[in-house]
């Protein structure tokens, strides 16, 4: 009588178990994410909530797709589009070494991802490569939308702990609490960075941590409106390390350690010049000036894949 | 509903014209009034739990919105309050927990009732009945509404039309417009209109009660994407609520609405008063002893709950698990 075949379990989500399954019906293959809704206290999971009311009003190619809520007695189920393996798997997979030309399709269908969230005033929040779901065409989504929100004009201040600490933007990490899309570009940058070295970018083991491995990177950043600002020669090297504001962010400390940054040239060695240029951009410290999802995808690092009609 | 992207969803003609409450024979007078009590119920509450403004606002669009897709008679206004408060506040990630909600609403009740404030026992069958009712309502909204609890609000855009309209600097035209934004929340406004259009009907009243003149060619509501006969509608549906005085005593649960219809709920609720009086008087068996945590301790064990002959409701669709 039920309308799915469980096949296998795939994993613990967020809430609840996920199980690989079957329409009886129809043969299609579908993940099944379970929520339970016997805890007296808490009634449906926030997470829940917010995944649902999103993910059943974006529709796009590289969003993973939700088709069915099903409500029984004690449980809520899910019914998502099956896909094979998440990004993190993937890059594992390979052993840490994607071809650049796979890269470049990964992040171009992750940006379509975020600016079709973006343009209908979605924030993800979370972005990280175990959220990026991969099925074996290629096919990239974004999944996992339980700390997604929907923004208003303007945006005001949302929770402060969100999006996991290795894909944290500066802002954030620094108590920002009036953060916007750009956190999501942030993110979108160290994934790129991670998809072309194989390794988490900036792998930090607590806040202060995740800031200073940042800054070892990046520089640390100079605000040019800080009373007694002087330009220093090395502060208009590369566009992130002039960041106006900084110092005023709550967790702003003058005792950060100066880090001249690195060249990231080096760092990224399968990264062409034009990669390296938009991950540059991505990785902006001024939330204003990081590059949008939009302006990314006009990027000419993806020319080479715009004449076939994109990803 | 239709629906643009998050956009809120709107009523279509037919619904806007029938709804279900009004399909069962409820007269379109008493379900406004129940509309805007419930709403009065979730205001005055968010007050008290100290919640921002936009969960609050939120909670009152999705009881205007679930009562659209179900009857008054079927799910009882108090459930629906407490339902659609506790979903609010996940929603917008300003998290309470349920026995604060219940007890506020709660007192908030009595207080309209003039029955003694006293917070109910978090053992008595009384709480127990209203958070299975809470916990039922918040999966009941969800369902009814497919989840569709994104509500998007006028608030940012109130304070950036105030601005380019250069408003901002009149005395009062910000904050009537405010008041007007907030309380429109206690009409069906927010399932008709998109927040653009109720920005600006509140500035539109605002401005004609200060007789502060704004550009009218073209008219200024052009710049904002409304149109100038919703923003009228908008605006009268403001003044309408002026009008009528908001009853404080109203049926909340589906037997006190049969009272109601009957004529009785005025006497049922001066029962209760009565029987609290007389409790009073009383000596409490006192079953909630002094190490009680739920109790305040403002609120002395009075032993109400046992000697107070409790109206048994009958099955309602909250009790029973879907």
């Amino acid at each position: 009588m039920e309308k799915y075949q469980k096949i296998e379990k795939l994993g613990e989500g967020t809430y609840g178990i996920v199980y690989k399954a079957q329409n009886r019906e129809t043969s299609e293959v579908v993940a099944l994410k379970r929520i339970r809704l016997d805890n007296e206290e808490e009634g449906v999971p926030c997470t829940a909530i917010r995944e649902i009311s999103l993910l059943k009003e974006l529709k796009h190619p590289n969003i993973v797709g939700l088709f069915d809520v099903l409500h029984t007695e004690k449980k809520l189920t899910l019914v998502f589009e099956f896909m094979d393996s998440d990004l993190k798997k993937f890059v594992d997979a390979s052993g840490g070494d994607l071809e650049p030309l796979t890269v470049k399709h990964l992040l171009y269908q992750l940006l379509c991802g975020v600016a079709y969230c973006h343009r209908n005033r979605v924030l993800h929040r979370d972005l990280k490569p175990q959220n990026l779901l991969i099925n074996k065409r290629g096919d990239l989504k974004l999944g996992d939308f339980g700390l997604a929100r929907a923004f208003g004009i303007p945006v005001r201040s949302y929770s402060h702990e969100v999006v996991t600490l290795w894909y944290r933007a500066p802002d954030v990490l620094m108590g920002s609490r009036q953060y916007d899309t750009s956190i999501d570009l942030w993110s979108v940058g160290c994934i790129f960075a991670e998809m072309a070295t194989g390794r988490p970018f900036f792998a930090g083991s607590s806040v202060d941590d995740q800031i200073l491995h940042i800054f070892k990177i990046m520089g640390t950043p100079v605000d040019p409106l800080a009373p007694g600002y002087v330009p220093a020669p090395g502060d208009s090297e590369g566009p992130c390390r002039l960041w106006p504001g900084c110092s005023q962010l709550p967790e702003w400390r003058a005792g950060f350690p100066a880090f001249p940054g690195t060249p990231l040239e080096p760092l990224l060695p399968k990264l062409s010049s034009r990669g390296v240029d938009l991950l540059r951009l991505l990785l902006a410290y001024a939330p204003e000036e990081r590059i949008s999802a939009e302006q990314a995808l006009q990027h000419p690092y993806f020319d080479d894949l715009r004449p076939a009609g994109g990803g | 509903m239709t629906r643009l992207s998050l956009r809120n969803p709107l009523l279509t003609p037919e619904q806007i014209a029938a709804s279900p409450s009004q399909r069962r024979g409820m007269p379109a007078a008493l379900e406004a009034d129940l509309r805007a009590y419930g709403c009065h119920l979730i205001a005055a509450a968010g007050v008290v739990l100290r919640v921002p403004q936009p969960v609050m606002a939120c909670a009152q669009v999705l009881l205007q919105r679930f009562y659209y897709v179900a009857a008054l008679q079927d799910f009882g206004l108090r459930a629906t309050v407490l339902g659609a408060l506790f979903l609010a506040c996940k929603a917008e990630e300003s998290p309470q927990s349920i026995r604060n909600i219940i007890n506020v609403v709660d007192i908030v009740v009595k207080r309209d009732r003039g029955l003694p404030e006293i917070v109910t026992d978090g053992y008595d069958t009384e709480y127990y009945g209203m958070k299975n009712d809470m916990v039922i309502a918040e999966i009941q909204i969800l369902r009814r509404l497919g989840f569709n609890v994104q509500v998007e609000l006028p608030y940012g855009l109130l304070v950036n039309y105030l601005r380019s309209l250069e408003l901002t600097d009149q005395a009062r035209v910000p904050q009537l417009a405010w008041n007007y934004v907030n309380d429109l929340l206690r009409t069906p406004v927010y399932v008709c209109f998109q927040p653009e259009t109720i920005a600006c009907g509140a500035i539109y009243l605002a401005a004609h009660e200060c007789s502060a003149a704004l550009p009218m060619s073209p008219p200024w509501w052009v710049l904002f994407d409304a149109s100038g006969e919703d923003v009228v509608m908008v605006a009268k549906a403001a003044r309408a609520l002026y009008l009528r005085p908001q009853p404080r005593i109203m049926p909340l649960t589906e037997d006190e609405l049969d009272m109601q219809l009957k004529g009785t709920l005025e006497q049922h609720v001066e029962a209760l008063r009565r029987q609290d009086r007389e409790s009073e008087a009383r000596p409490a068996p006192g079953h909630a002893g002094p190490g009680d945590p739920a109790r305040p301790r403002s609120a002395p064990s009075r032993g109400r709950s046992h000697s107070r002959p409790r109206h048994r409701p009958r099955q309602s669709p909250y009790r029973r698990n879907k």
